[in-house]
C-alpha cells in the first residue's frame, strides 16, 4: 500500500485527527487543515491529535482514522480491504506497539498479510538504485521528531550500530517560536505554529561554523546586515492629519471667541442678579434695623422671632455681610481683614469675660469663639508665613540672576555641577529602591536577601525585628497584635511602608527645578535621564505613533540559529550528541571492522528526511565528519533525491518487487505464531528491489509520466495479489487510456481501467492509483 | 456540507464498507472513550529489554550517548558567544547591552527564556 508516504507525513504531523462540529455533528477531519477551510468548522471542543508519541505509533484509534481515511481515498470498498499492506515504521519500534497495529489490520480490516519496515532503509535502498550512494554507506535521518544514523554495509542495514537523538525538525520550529515570541511579546498572535513553520523552510540555513557567523553578527558588519530577512506584519498606518488650513483656524477661533463671549454674558448676568439680590437683602435688613429702633426693648424677641433673627446684634452682623458681598461683588477691594476685626471682637466679646461670671450656655459660647479664634489666627500666620517665603524666594531669584548677568559661565558650571550631584544621588536611592524590591520579589517572601546585597540600614532594622518578634514568643499562643506597640512594630517591619520617600520628592522636586533653569540658560544641556516611573524594555512607548518598524519581525541571528541544534543539541539542554558526532558513534559501533568498511561508508553517506533541507547541511556535515575521521580519507555527502517522499517511494518500490509475497506476514501467521514472533521478524531487503527496478527505467524512457509515478502504480498494482502487472497513467487527475508494455522478463497484461482519485496529503500531493485488471 | 469543504476531500465519511466494525460503534458516542492509550515511557518499560541479549537493537539500545565535547555557552537571548553568566537570574550574556536588559525583564520572561535550554526551576 502506498502507506509509506501517508506515514511519513503522519510523522510530519500533517496527518492529523481532527474532531470538527458543523451542524451540529461531529465530523472527523484527516489531513493536513487548510485555514480556508477550518473556518467552517467549530474546533473549540477539540483540537489536532496526533497518533505518534516521538517516533512511534501509540494512540491507535486516531491510527485507525489515519488508515480509514487512507483505504477509503483509494477507493476501497467489498467487505475488507484484500491486498497485503507494506507499513514503515522506526528503528527498533517497540513489539508492542508493531503487533498493535497488526492486530488493528488483520481484525480490523481483514487484511491478507502485512510487512514492516524501516522507513530510512527504503530511503536508502531506492537512492541506491539511482545511483545516488553504494552498496556500503552511511544514512542521516532526520525527520520529525528524531533523527536517526544507520549504516549499510553490502546492502543490508546494520542495525546495531544504529544511532538515534530525539532531536528533529519539530524541536527547530518549537525554538524558533519560543525565541521569536520571547523577542517581540506584543506579536505573539501572529506568531503562530503554521507560520512559524513556514518561516523556518523559508529562511533558515545552517551555518557551517556557528562561532564565526555568530561573530559577524556580533561585529555588525555590512555581511550581516544583508542576511537579515524582515517579515512585515500587516499594518495600516492611521489616516494622517493635515495640518488646518487657514480657514480652519480662523473658523476655530471664531468659534472660540463666541463661546467665550457667551461665558462671559452668562457671567455678567448672573453677577448682575445677584447683585440686585444683595442689595435687595441689604434693604430688606436695613429697614428691620430701621423698625427696631422704633420697636421697644421689651417686644424686640417677639418681633424678632418673626422674621428670624434672635438678637440686634445678629441683624448688624448679617447686614454688614451683605454689604460685604455686595462690594466684592462689585469689584471693590475690600479689606476683609480689617473688616473682620470689629466683627470678630464682636464675636469674641465672651472670652474676655471671665469664666466665673458666666453661665453654662455662655460658657460653651465662649470655648467656641476661643476655638474659632485660634483658627484663624493659625491661618493668618501661615497666610504670612507664606507670603514672607515668596518674598524670600524672589530675593533668592534676583540674587541668582545678578550671579548670572555678572559671570555667566561660571554660574553655568555651578548649575550643572549641582545637577549632576542631585542627579547622582537621585539614580542610587532609584537603584538602591528598585534593587531592594526586586532581590524581596524574587526571593521568597519572608525578605530574604540574596548573597551579594548590602543591607541599608533600614533593611537592616528590620531584620532584625522580624526576626526577634518570629523568635520571641515561644510559648505556642500568639499574642502579637493585642497590644498597641505591636503595632508599631508592624508598621516598621512592612515592606510597603517606605521612609526613603519623602526625602526622595524633595530631591526630586529640585532636580526638577535645576533641570528646568539649565534647559532654560543653556542651549546644550539635555536632561541626562528622565524622572519618572522605571521603564522596561518589553514596553512600547505610547507618547509616540506607532511606525511601520513596530510591526517588522527580523529575522537575523535566529536563522542559522535554530536549525543549529541538530549539530548541538545542548543549545536546547538535551543531553545527546549532534549529528556529526553520531555518525562517529555509529561507525565505531560497527560489529564488523576491516576490509576498509569505514571508508567505503563515508564515501557514501546519504542525507534524508525532512529536515535535512536546509540550505548549508551537507557541507556542515561533510565538515563536522572530516573532523572525526582521519587525515584525507574519502567523505562525499549527498542529498537523496526527494528527501520527504523518498520513504514512500522505497517502499513501494520494494512491494513492487517480486519476492515481496514471501516476505510478509501472513494471516495465517498471526494466527498461528501470534505477535511475539514479530519481535524476530526482520525484512531483507538485498535482493529484493534489483531485478524490479531496472526494466522500468527502460520502459520509462518513452514516457512522459516521473518515474516515480509509475512506481506508485505499480506498487498499488502489486497489492492486488497480482504478481506482475503493471499500469501507467496519463497525468495526475486524468482517466488513463490502455496501454500495453512488452518488457523482457515479465509479462504485462493489459490495464483495463483506472481510477485516479488525488488526496491532498499536506504539502505533496500524492497520486493513488486503483487498477483493476484482468487476469 | 459547504462544496469547498467537500472538494477538499478531508472529511471522513461515517460508515465504511471495508470495515468490520466500524467507529462509531466501537466507541459509541457519549461514552467516555477508552483513551488509556500507553505513552512511549510505559510501553518501552513493558518490553522487559533486559530479558534479551544486550547486542540486540531496540529501542534505548540505540539511543546516542551525551556528547563528548563541552558544551559552547551562546548567550540565551542573542545567540552570540556568552562568556558571562548573570548571577541572579543564572541567564548567559554576551555583553552589558545584554546584561542592562537582562535585568529589565520581569520574571516570567527570565524563566522562559531558562526554560529553552531546559534549565528553569521547576516546582511540582
Amino acid at each position: 500500500m502506498g502507506y509509506g508516504g501517508a506515514r511519513r507525513l503522519a510523522d510530519s504531523r500533517l496527518c492529523k485527527d481532527f474532531k470538527g462540529f458543523e451542524l451540529g455533528e461531529t465530523v472527523t477531519i484527516v489531513g493536513d487543515h487548510d485555514p480556508a477551510l477550518m473556518k467552517y468548522f467549530d474546533c473549540t471542543r477539540s483540537s489536532h491529535r496526533s497518533a505518534f508519541d516521538g517516533n512511534v505509533v501509540y494512540q491507535f484509534e486516531i491510527m485507525e482514522y489515519i488508515l480509514d481515511y487512507g483505504f477509503e481515498r483509494m477507493g476501497a470498498d467489498g467487505s475488507q480491504v484484500d491486498h497485503p499492506i507494506l507499513i514503515t515504521e522506526c528503528v527498533c519500534n517497540p513489539v508492542q506497539s508493531r503487533s498493535k497495529l497488526a492486530e488493528l489490520l488483520f481484525e480490523g480490516y481483514g487484511v491478507p498479510s502485512v510487512a514492516f519496515g524501516v522507513d530510512a532503509v527504503f530511503s536508502y535502498k531506492y537512492n541506491q538504485q539511482l545511483g545516488v550512494c553504494d552498496k556500503d554507506g552511511l544514512a542521516i535521518c532526520s525527520g520529525l521528531n528524531t533523527s536517526h544514523i544507520i549504516p549499510f554495509v553490502n546492502g543490508e542495514p546494520v542495525f546495531e550500530a544504529c544511532c538515534r537523538t530525539n532531536i528533529g525538525g519539530y524541536h527547530v520550529t518549537d525554538y524558533l517560536k519560543q525565541l521569536l515570541s520571547l523577542k517581540y511579546p506584543n506579536h505573539m498572535s501572529n506568531i503562530t505554529w503554521e507560520k512559524v513553520e513556514d518561516l523556518k523552510m523559508e529562511h533558515c540555513y545552517v551555518a557551517l561554523d556557528y562561532a564565526s557567523e555568530v561573530r559577524l553578527f556580533q561585529k555588525g558588519a555590512k555581511e550581516a546586515e544583508e542576511k537579515n530577512r524582515c517579515w512585515q506584519l500587516p499594518w495600516i498606518p492611521p489616516p494622517a492629519e493635515e495640518p488646518p488650513s487657514e480657514e480652519e483656524i480662523a473658523r476655530k477661533a471664531a468659534i472660540k471667541e463666541k463661546q467665550g463671549q457667551r461665558l462671559r454674558e452668562m457671567a455678567a448676568a448672573k453677577r448682575s442678579s445677584r447683585i440686585t439680590e444683595l442689595e435687595n437683602e441689604l434693604q430688606g435688613l436695613e429697614f428691620l434695623l430701621h423698625q427696631l429702633e422704633n420697636v421697644q426693648e421689651n417686644d424686640v424677641p417677639s418681633f424678632l422671632s418673626e422674621t428670624g433673627y434672635i438678637s440686634k446684634l445678629e441683624i448688624e452682623s448679617a447686614v454688614v455681610r451683605v454689604t460685604q458681598s455686595l462690594k466684592k461683588a462689585k469689584r471693590e477691594q475690600v479689606e476683609i481683614e480689617e473688616k473682620m476685626d470689629p466683627s470678630m471682637t464682636e464675636k469674641y466679646t465672651l472670652i474676655n469675660i471671665p469664666d466665673n461670671m458666666l453661665s453654662p450656655e455662655q460658657l460653651k459660647e465662649k470655648r467656641k469663639q476661643l476655638f474659632i479664634k485660634t483658627t484663624s489666627e493659625g491661618r493668618q500666620r501661615a497666610k504670612q508665613k507664606r507670603f514672607e517665603e515668596e518674598l524670600d524666594r524672589e530675593r533668592q531669584n534676583e540674587l541668582d540672576e545678578k550671579k548670572r548677568l555678572e559671570n555667566p559661565e561660571l554660574y553655568l558650571e555651578q548649575l550643572h555641577a549641582k545637577h549632576r550631584e542631585l542627579s547622582e544621588k537621585f539614580e542610587q536611592r532609584k537603584r538602591l529602591k528598585v534593587n531592594g524590591t526586586h532581590t524581596n520579589e524574587s526571593h521568597n517572601s519572608s525578605g530574604g536577601v540574596g548573597r551579594g546585597e548590602r543591607l541599608n540600614a533600614a533593611q537592616k532594622e528590620r531584620m532584625r525585628l522580624l526576626t526577634t518578634a518570629a523568635f520571641d514568643r515561644g510559648k505556642g499562643e500568639d499574642t502579637f497584635g493585642t497590644r498597641d506597640e505591636d503595632w508599631q512594630l508592624y508598621k516598621l517591619m512592612s515592606k510597603d511602608i517606605d521612609d526613603d520617600d519623602e526625602g526622595q520628592d524633595e530631591d526630586e522636586a529640585e532636580l526638577a527645578r535645576v533641570t528646568s533653569r539649565l534647559q532654560d540658560i543653556d542651549p546644550t544641556f539635555v536632561a541626562k535621564s528622565e524622572i519618572g516611573p522605571f521603564q522596561t524594555i518589553v514596553e512600547i512607548p505610547r507618547f509616540r505613533p506607532l511606525t511601520k518598524e513596530d510591526f517588522q519581525i527580523i529575522l537575523g541571528v535566529e536563522r542559522f540559529r535554530c536549525p543549529e541544534i541538530l549539530f548541538q543539541p545542548n543549545m536546547i539542554g538535551i543531553d545527546q550528541a549532534g549529528m556529526d558526532e553520531m555518525a562517529g558513534i555509529s561507525i565505531r559501533r560497527l560489529p564488523l571492522k576491516g576490509n576498509s568498511v569505514e571508508e567505503r561508508i563515508t564515501n557514501s553517506i546519504l542525507m534524508t528526511g525532512g529536515s535535512c533541507l536546509f540550505p548549508g547541511m551537507g557541507e556542515r556535515l561533510e565538515a563536522g565528519i572530516r573532523k572525526i575521521r582521519p587525515f584525507e580519507s574519502p567523505i562525499r555527502v549527498v542529498r537523496a533525491s526527494d528527501p520527504v517522499l523518498d520513504a514512500w517511494r522505497g517502499a513501494a518500490a520494494f512491494a513492487a518487487a517480486v519476492p515481496f509475497s514471501e516476505q510478509i506476514f501472513s494471516r495465517q501467521d498471526y494466527y498461528e505464531k501470534g505477535e511475539d514472533w514479530l519481535r524476530r521478524y526482520n525484512l531483507r531487503q538485498m535482493i529484493a528491489i534489483t531485478g524490479a527496478f531496472h526494466f522500468s527505467q527502460i520502459s520509462l524512457g518513452q514516457e512522459r509520466e516521473p518515474m516515480a509515478g509509475l512506481t506508485f502504480a505499480r506498487g498499488l498494482a502489486l497489492l492486488y495479489g497480482h504478481s506482475s502487472k503493471s499500469c501507467a497513467y496519463d497525468s495526475p487527475n486524468k482517466m488513463v487510456i490502455r496501454k500495453k508494455f512488452k518488457l523482457r522478463d515479465i509479462k504485462i497484461r493489459t490495464v483495463f481501467r483506472v481510477e485516479l482519485s488525488l488526496v491532498e496529503f499536506g504539502q505533496a500531493q500524492l497520486c493513488f492509483s486503483l487498477a483493476r485488471t484482468l487476469l | 456540507m459547504e462544496a469547498e469543504v467537500i472538494k477538499a476531500n478531508i472529511l471522513l465519511p461515517t460508515h465504511l464498507s471495508f470495515k468490520r466494525m466500524q467507529m462509531s460503534d466501537k466507541y459509541p458516542k457519549g461514552y467516555a472513550r477508552g483513551r488509556h492509550w500507553k505513552h512511549l515511557k510505559q510501553i518501552l518499560q513493558a518490553e522487559n529489554y533486559q530479558n534479551f541479549p544486550p547486542t540486540d537493537p531496540n529501542y534505548v539500545n540505540i539511543e546516542s550517548p551525551p556528547s563528548m565535547y563541552p558544551s559552547k555557552k551562546f548567550c540565551d537571548i542573542t545567540g552570540f558567544e556568552a562568556p558571562y553568566v548573570d548571577p541572579r537570574t543564572t541567564l548567559r550574556y554576551a555583553n552589558a547591552n545584554v546584561f542592562k536588559s537582562i535585568r529589565s525583564f520581569p520574571n516570567e520572561h527570565v524563566q522562559r527564556y531558562l526554560s529553552l535550554r531546559n534549565a528553569a526551576v521547576v516546582l511540582k
